[in-house]
């Protein structure tokens, strides 16, 4: 396309098909918490709207892309649009994050009575203000809404499972970065290697974090296990989630760059997944520090 | 220790925001600065996780989880 | 101006039916949907205001039950912010933003469309909550836990998610904005070229992508503490509900910020033009809404004075917040300094942009004073309360609305609205909506509560007016309604530049602006012409 003009896009139906799924995905979710049978399959079948919409609307955009539809300036809106979406990703996760900060600074040491001494150390017979610990010693303990608190018979390791995914993850993001380079130095078939060896790490990123759920449920950290447990599965599992969607864009773009989509001097959707993967990548090593260690 | 792990970790996350900018700005520049900026987030990652290790290997931090005995109060 | 009408119907022309608004991706069509579903959002939020208003018109329990009153102000509320002010904004953005930056349409025009219709889905399920067991959500449209997750009904999960929705739709429309001012501005024009209305927008973008996420982040926490038997907002898990309050005004306070940077744009095209003299102080108006958007992220806990904080933590959020004073002070000064010695006229769109300023500065005031922590004590959750915040949103904000609808509508329809009628609409509105909202600052000083259905004798009287207020600014939107359609279907045929002191590209274009706006970008000394600071 020439590069004087605009590129104006014609009509869609993908947005609308979009909201269909999202809707649909929603309302049966909130029926299945509602404990209504139906509401799985609900869900399930907004699930497949989105899918569906997701490979026709990505689909339509990579066609009208290799064919040449788009000039500079779609590249750069297209540069601009991922940038502040993962922007917005990141103050999803500081969300999270400030409130990990929050409780273990001040709301809990509040609880066990520091600073102004206005709150009672006994919530209840063995409460320990003490992070991790804030709810062990306490059977029978249950939260406002009637749930029982699942108390832990073991703190949750730090040397094993979560050093080992840090270790892979940390990997992953060098074999991405080697991917790159071959992809910028022209070297089709290094990339395709790296880009397996990422894919096969963040894999192995998810199994394990799989089998270190596994191993602390079973010791009874729960998300009813108080704060501690809430924050870390809901930043684990945030996390998790968002491993699982980099690992499927990073499956996609191997299949594009077996198909020849990019080139030396132009590979935005390279770029993109690669800083989406590098992000999730920080964000693991944030929850390493701040929730095991610090 | 705690200070020194921080810092490193608001480094990362410079490193990985000039990658960003990179990224926005596209071009063989852009490109050339996002590949650069991720670069040393990646040898910046490494060398952490390595000090951490290392720092409890020598016991200068403990994770949260051996706080066992005790109250805050 | 030749360059653009010599391609006019560039690519292709609108489809027929209704097809043409659920597959377009052109910025009009896409602004006017955003108008449209906003408008009804205020009929549909303005109708729970007059019951809310029908029920206090005098004490003890008229009408409906205290619960329902209090899923009317629930709803009211979150209707207002997230269904009617925020979606019109960027009804307005889309239709604007393109035009003022000499582009043909938005950066992301598919995304586009996606941002305006996952809204119908959002508002069809905040709104199906009333016929659920249990009722609508009603906690207030802040939503604080424990109320919103100990003691809420099952159809709170419902809110949730429309929360989501409407943050997905927010966020997809702030990046679409980001990505048009500064990917597909015409080349020649420099940032500091750019409309008012284009700046606040761009920077109402960042705050949107800073707090809209926040805001979600709140409500999945919500969602796992009522369902799941997370522990964030309970104490007797070692979270704390305070925590709520923290991440809610996160996003909260930034979130007033967004309603009402593009209000403080739209003003500022229309006092240079009914003024006929250029923009006092251009760039201290970009300045300052700059720093109004950086300090809104710093001054969030003014809202939680009584909450409970250490006194440190109180007088830095004092401070911090008196500080955006002074920004908002330079532009009330160069809005005033715009008009002096200007050879004013009143048409419509002036009277409501003049009032604006006259009427935000009383509700931006009564902040002040509510932002001084000793003060806030006695203020803190009263109808006082209640008149500062629909100052600044009816007033401030819905008046700019109101004043845009006005000044642009012969752009949109290429046809002019009745100015007589317009005039006694304004002066109709203006004068009931200060009985509506002025003797709401007596009853909060006097110690009459917000959010309650019943109220001692005392505050009789004042909520009487205050009622008879109400239901005259509501019927005033029939008669806006009328103006509006009447302009659409009968108006007369106007120029190009319907407003002979108006300045801004989007005056170039044809009467009726042609679908797609600049084919081709506008040449530098064409923007030079048609800058606001020449």
């Amino acid at each position: 396309m020439n590069e004087q003009e605009y590129y104006v896009s014609s009509g869609t139906y993908w947005p609308i098909i979009g909201s269909i799924g999202v809707a649909t995905l929603f309302v049966g979710f909130a029926n299945q918490m509602h404990g209504a049978s139906w509401g799985g399959s609900i869900m399930a079948l907004g699930f497949a709207i989105l899918v569906f919409m997701m490979f026709g609307w990505f689909g339509q955009v990579v066609k009208e892309s290799t064919s040449g539809m788009y000039n500079s300036q779609v590249d750069r809106s297209f540069r601009w649009g991922m940038s502040w979406f993962i922007f917005s990703e990141v103050m999803f996760f500081a969300a999270f994050f400030g409130a990990l900060f929050y409780a273990r600074q001040l709301s809990v040491p509040w609880l066990g009575g520091a600073d102004n001494n206005m709150f009672t150390p006994e919530l209840w017979d063995g409460f320990s203000a003490t992070w991790q610990q804030i709810v062990f010693n306490t059977p029978g303990a249950t939260l406002q809404s009637g749930t029982a608190v699942s108390v832990p018979t073991q703190l949750v390791d730090t040397w094993g499972l979560p050093a080992l995914n840090t270790a892979l993850l940390l990997l992953s993001g060098v074999t991405l970065t080697f991917a790159h380079h071959a992809l910028r130095a022209d070297h089709r078939n290094n990339i395709i290697g790296w880009l397996v060896a990422t894919i096969v790490l963040g894999v192995l990123f998810l199994g394990f974090q799989i089998t270190e759920y596994g191993h602390a449920y079973h010791d009874g950290l729960k998300l009813t296990s108080g704060i501690y447990g809430s924050t870390f599965y809901m930043l684990t599992g945030f996390h998790g989630f968002h491993v699982t969607v980099g690992v499927i864009m990073l499956t996609v773009i191997l299949y594009r760059v077996q198909k020849g989509h990019f080139s030396a001097d132009n590979h935005f959707g390279f770029e993109g997944v690669a800083w989406y993967w590098h992000f999730v990548d920080v964000v693991w090593l944030g929850l390493f520090i701040f929730v095991y260690w610090l | 220790m705690t200070q020194i792990i921080i810092i490193i970790i608001v480094a990362i996350l410079i490193a990985l925001g000039s990658g960003l900018l990179g990224m926005l700005r596209g071009g063989s520049s852009g490109s050339d600065k996002m590949f650069k900026s991720l670069v040393i987030r990646v040898a910046l990652s490494l060398f952490l996780f390595v000090l951490v290790m290392f720092a409890a290997f020598m016991g200068w931090i403990e994770p949260n989880a051996t706080m066992m005995a005790g109250s805050h109060t | 101006m030749t360059t653009a009408i010599a391609h006019t119907d560039g690519h292709h022309s609108p489809e027929k039916g209704l097809m043409r608004w659920i597959k377009t991706t052109n910025h009009k069509d896409i602004g006017s949907l955003y108008l449209w579903f906003a408008f009804t959002m205020v009929l549909i939020g303005g109708a729970m205001a007059m019951v809310i208003r029908m029920e206090l018109f005098q004490p003890g329990i008229q009408l409906i039950e205290p619960q329902f009153f209090n899923q009317m102000t629930t709803m009211h509320g979150l209707i207002m912010v997230f269904g009617a002010i925020m979606p019109a904004f960027v009804g307005l953005g889309n239709w604007l933003i393109p035009m003022m930056v000499g582009a043909p349409d938005m950066a992301l025009p598919r995304m586009n469309n996606w941002s305006f219709w996952i809204l119908p889905f959002a508002g069809g399920i905040l709104l199906s909550t009333f016929f659920m067991e249990g009722g609508a959500p009603a906690f207030g449209w802040t939503f604080y836990a424990p109320l919103s997750t100990t003691f809420a009904p099952d159809s709170t999960d419902f809110f949730i998610f429309a929360v989501h929705l409407l943050g997905f739709s927010s966020i997809m429309g702030a990046i679409n904005i980001i990505a048009t001012v500064l990917n597909m501005r015409a080349p020649e024009m420099k940032l500091m070229d750019m409309p008012l209305f284009v700046w606040t927008w761009l920077i109402t973008s960042f705050l949107l992508i800073g707090a809209m996420p926040v805001l979600a982040g709140a409500v999945t926490m919500m969602l796992t503490d009522r369902n799941f038997g997370t522990a964030f907002f309970d104490a007797t898990g070692g979270g704390d509900p305070v925590l709520f309050q923290h991440i809610f005004w996160f996003f909260g306070h930034p979130e007033v910020y967004i309603m009402i940077l593009p209000a403080f744009g739209v003003v500022s095209h229309i006092i240079p033009t009914f003024a006929r003299k250029p923009l006092f102080g251009y760039s201290s108006m970009v300045y300052a809404t700059a720093s109004i958007a950086f300090l809104s992220y710093i001054v969030w806990a003014h809202h939680m004075f009584l909450t409970g904080m250490p006194v440190a933590g109180e007088l830095y959020f004092m401070y911090a917040t008196m500080l955006i004073a002074v920004p908002t002070g330079v532009k009330v000064f160069n809005w005033v300094s715009t008009m002096w010695r200007g050879s004013m006229t009143f048409e419509a769109p002036m009277l409501w942009a003049i009032s604006f300023v006259f009427l935000f500065m009383i509700g931006g005031f009564s902040g002040l004073m509510l932002g001084i922590a000793p003060a806030d004590i006695q203020y803190h959750d009263t109808y006082f309360v209640v008149a500062h915040f629909h100052y600044v949103l009816v007033t401030g904000a819905l008046w700019s609305i109101i004043a845009a609808t006005f000044y642009w509508l012969p752009k949109w329809t290429g046809k002019m609205y009745n100015e007589t009628l317009a005039k006694v609409h304004f002066w109709w509105a203006v004068i009931s909506v200060n009985v509506l909202f002025f003797p709401q600052h007596f009853l909060g000083l006097a110690g009459m509560p917000r959010r309650i259905p019943d109220y001692s004798l005392q505050f009789a009287d004042f909520n009487m007016i205050s009622s008879i207020g109400g239901f005259a600014f509501g019927a005033s939107f029939i008669l806006f309604t009328y103006i509006v359609i009447d302009c659409i279907r009968n108006g007369k045929p106007t120029d190009a530049r319907p407003w002979e002191g108006a300045k801004g590209l989007e005056w170039t274009l044809e009467p009726k602006a042609q679908y797609h706006s600049f084919n081709t970008p506008p040449t530098r000394a064409l923007i030079e012409q048609e800058s606001q600071h020449s």
